[in-house]
């Protein structure tokens, strides 16, 4: 781009001049630009802005680019491509975040509770093994025909 | 005696990292001072001219067929080369980088051994069943 290298971005500003300069160049108020902390992550002088997707923007304010809701020479979020509106959403919701977060939980614990414990200590009616018909299903398991099968009998009289 | 006041609507809402404060619940929404309205007007003043360059340029009837936009250049720039410029190796980031590069390595390495010499104790003791047609070892 033929943009200079005093309107990109650089390293991260010291003295109020640069912070003002800085200001001027992301076309933000002096009072509003606040750089990341100095960590050395690699930020510069990037401005920090506050993480709200693009869904909480107004939706019927004539943006410039009204799938994006942002208007030209806008200052974009680092992140700006997470909080398009095809993906992370951070609207605020009916219900606070704790009191979902707790009923999601403890829901959650106490099925799978219930379910281990089931499983260590499983109770049923009580049964006694599978009786099959003609005489244990002899000629049905390969028996030979031939041959009188061994009387099976289930039943007492 | 004196209790402590009831908790604000936006205390008992507790915004967190995933979500933001609707602004019903924010009390910066509902106050009028002369301070804010300045902010307002300058933020204003500085989107009307922002607006006014770039109406211009998709109006004129010269204009080169792309519009850039400076501020997308800049958000480009800043997350691909401004990067290494400015990185600085403290504490927290070689720690940070140690973890991430080096921690993935040795889990694998630790996982894929284990399971490696647990599969050949168990096929030396013959408990492993191995079909005559498997083509994996």
């Amino acid at each position: 781009s033929e943009m200079s290298k005093d309107m990109l971005p650089g390293p991260y500003p010291r003295t109020p001049e640069e912070r003002a300069a800085a200001a001027k160049k992301y076309n933000m108020r002096v009072e509003d630009y606040q750089p990341y902390p100095d960590d050395g992550l690699g930020y510069g002088d990037y401005p920090m802005l506050p993480n709200k997707s693009q869904y909480e923007r107004d939706p019927w304010y004539q943006w410039d680019q009204p799938d994006m809701r942002h208007n030209w020479g806008e200052p974009m979020h680092w992140d700006f491509d997470m909080y398009i509106r095809n993906r992370v959403d951070t609207s605020p919701t009916v219900v606070p975040w704790h009191t979902m977060s707790k009923h999601f939980l403890l829901f959650l614990s106490i099925m799978l509770i219930m379910f281990g414990l089931g499983e260590i200590y499983p109770s049923y009616r009580p049964v006694g093994p599978k009786q099959y018909p003609f005489n244990d299903l002899y000629l049905e398991r390969g028996g030979d025909p031939n041959k009188k099968p061994p009387a099976v009998i289930h039943y007492e009289i | 005696m004196a209790w402590a006041p009831p908790p604000s609507a936006a205390q008992l809402y507790r915004p967190n990292r995933f979500v933001s404060l609707p602004p019903e619940l924010d009390p910066a929404t509902y106050d009028t001072s002369p301070e804010k309205l300045r902010a307002e007007a300058e933020r204003l003043a500085i989107r009307s001219r922002l607006k006014r360059q770039y109406l211009l340029q998709l109006n004129d009837p010269n204009a080169p067929a792309v519009i850039e936009n400076p501020a997308l250049i800049r958000w480009a720039y800043a997350k691909s080369q401004n990067v290494y410029p400015t990185f600085r190796p403290t504490p927290k980031t070689s720690f940070l980088g140690a973890v991430y590069g080096l921690g993935p390595l040795l889990f694998w390495i630790f996982v894929l051994k284990a399971d490696r010499d647990r599969k050949k104790k168990r096929i030396q003791e013959g408990k492993l069943k191995r079909s005559p047609l498997s083509v994996f070892f």
